[in-house]
């Protein structure tokens, strides 16, 4: 009898083992491998059109934080990221929350999946989509002026939303938050919904107002929700690539909008510099470490919260 | 109606009023592309902006309703690619959304119903390819797909994204709450794993398919990076590139542009609508990362 027990227990673990298998070797081979072979790759001089390379140690390091790489230097890229992601996914919270309160306050659930629906709709549309709309409302002509003309109480004035270089990153934030406040919308209402009902209750017989329930009941228990969603979003911004590029593509400047992915995409692929692009892609994967390592911490920390 | 007056407060009046200027927000860039894919560059930058084309625009001799159409799909050098490339961003997102939804529940029913040595080395192991951000790896992942002489062909846009260590965990944990005593049953009655496996776990988890799949397929159609990397001849490229090259070729014609960006938009719209629950819920799945 117990050798038969101990019989179907290792049947069952080779199965379990044939069915793992696949994905495991995927992942040997399109993650852990090429990630090893960024940290090696990054060590040498590797050109796309040479076959041979040497290692050089971290000259790619060194050249890539102190030269400035034919004009558009990594520390630039950096600044740029991180002024998009700080610019995007701070207003992007802010008023995710803000809209996911409101929409809990609909008395139906009907108008309340209405407007979720359509929030979400920009989402749905690929990047280049969204950036060649964005491109024609930014136009000298277009939508855009015409309607800070009538909110500035201006006649006539250009406000440069794709040529100046500050105008233009506010550009490509606008562009990404239209595309994405959808999406956190959503996942700010299924943190809302967790909140069970009776504690609202509690706190209307007890006559306490919207405002103050809002401050002092709904925002402390949306706190492990807010911290996962800003972790997600910083990640996804720092992520950026089509917005930028699309717009680069339709003739702005490069420089203002030069996100970390795209000096990437430009090094590497454009002018062949594969030691110099991988050595950018590991400061690129240490930036996103660091930030998985605190949305882990979280994780476990919200785990713990009990209404 | 003295009651439902009774009930509208200004509290109410103002929501109402902000949710209805989000909505316009999020709405109407889309309305904008609709509606200036059948107009020319002259009405879509006129000032101040008509939200109709005019009826007299259509009549004139050089234009149909359907020019910018015409010239989304011809392009400017009269080599239509169009349509392959459509075809192409529809094999690249169907072909890794089926195999994501394979794999990945097959790698999740191990996971999550199978004790063998190992278990928890090989869920760590994938669960840490999370913390992997695709664009930190494209350069070396393009050697490895360069050395196996994959440039430029399908099997080389596809296979990179065939599984997500997302997709795993999802499965995985939607299959931890599937009762066992079902399995036990099937066994019982004989079935091979195998059989339990496409007869009893696969129907039983088509919610989380579902969202699996729509995710996956979204994220390779919207993919311009990848595609950028590896797709080279014109008619190996996929839509979001035909969309770029579109904006530097013909920066002059916005119409066209907003017609080819409309064109490539209507899989996504028919899937959205149709299918909407699950993109919704496929937001939502978050919460239940939080296990």
């Amino acid at each position: 009898m117990r050798k038969k027990t101990y019989s179907i227990e290792r049947k069952q673990a080779k199965w379990g083992l044939a069915f793992t298998i696949p994905c495991l070797v995927f992942f040997a081979v399109f993650s852990f491998y090429p990630i090893i072979n960024a940290f090696i790759t990054s060590l040498t001089d590797r050109r796309a059109i040479a076959r041979t390379s040497h290692f050089v140690g971290l000259e790619n390091y060194i050249y890539i934080f102190t030269k400035d790489n034919g004009g558009f230097p990594l520390s630039n890229s950096i600044r740029a990221t991180l002024i998009f992601t700080i610019g995007t996914f701070i207003p992007m919270i802010i008023a995710s929350l803000i809209i996911a309160t409101f929409l809990m306050q609909l008395r139906k659930d009907k108008y309340r999946g209405f407007f979720q629906l359509m929030y979400y709709t920009p989402a749905v549309l690929s990047s280049v989509v969204a950036a060649s709309i964005w491109m024609i409302i930014f136009d000298p002509r277009g939508l855009m002026n015409q309607i800070s003309n009538f909110v500035m109480r201006t006649s006539g004035v250009d406000y440069n939303w794709l040529v100046d270089s500050t105008m233009l990153q506010i550009s490509t934030m606008m562009i990404y938050f239209w595309k994405y406040i959808g999406y956190f919308v959503i996942l700010f209402i299924t943190g809302l919904a967790s909140i069970p009902n009776t504690i609202y209750e509690a706190a209307t017989v007890d006559g306490s107002s919207r405002w103050h329930t809002f401050w002092k009941i709904t925002l402390p228990l949306l706190k492990p929700t807010t911290a996962m969603v800003s972790i997600m979003a910083m990640l996804q911004c720092l992520k950026t690539f089509s917005t930028q590029y699309m717009l680069y593509q339709g003739g702005s400047s490069r420089f203002p909008i030069d996100v970390i992915t795209m000096n990437i995409y430009f090094t590497g692929i454009r002018n062949g510099r594969l030691g110099r692009a991988s050595a950018m892609s590991i400061v690129l994967f240490l930036i996103m470490l660091i930030f998985t390592y605190l949305q882990l911490r979280l994780n476990k920390s919200s785990e713990d919260v009990e209404y | 109606m003295n009651k439902f007056v009774g009930k509208v407060t200004i509290w109410e009046v103002l929501i109402w009023i902000i949710l209805i200027a989000v909505f316009a927000f999020t709405v109407f860039p889309i309305i904008f592309m609709m509606v200036a894919s059948f107009m020319d560059a002259k009405q879509i930058l006129a000032m101040p902006f008509t939200w109709i084309p005019s009826k007299e625009y259509f009549t004139s001799s050089d234009r149909t309703f359907f020019t910018n159409f015409y010239r989304a799909i011809m392009g400017n050098n009269n080599n239509p690619t169009f349509f392959r490339n459509l075809l192409n961003s529809l094999i690249i997102a169907v072909t890794d959304s089926v195999t994501t939804v394979f794999l990945a529940s097959l790698c999740g029913y191990g996971l999550a119903k199978f004790k063998f040595k190992g278990r928890n080395f090989v869920f760590m192991a994938i669960m840490s390819t999370m913390m992997i951000p695709f664009e930190a790896i494209m350069i070396p992942l393009y050697m490895v797909v360069s050395g196996m002489k994959m440039i430029n062909t399908y099997r080389g846009l596809i296979i990179p994204f065939m599984v997500s260590a997302f997709g795993v965990f999802q499965m995985r944990q939607y299959l931890l709450t599937f009762p066992s005593e079902y399995l036990d049953a099937a066994r019982v009655d004989g079935l091979s794993e195998p059989k339990i496996y496409s007869h009893i776990v696969l129907p039983n988890s088509k919610p989380v398919i579902a969202t699996l799949g729509i995710l996956s397929f979204r994220n390779q159609w919207d993919n311009l990076l990848w595609p950028l990397l590896v797709a080279q001849s014109e008619t190996m490229k996929t839509i979001p590139q035909y969309i770029t090259k579109f904006s530097e070729e013909k920066m002059t014609d916005e119409g066209a542009m907003m017609a080819c960006a409309f064109l490539a938009s209507i899989p996504m719209f028919i899937l959205f609508f149709t299918l909407s629950r699950y993109f919704l819920g496929g937001a939502a799945v978050y919460d239940s990362r939080k296990g």
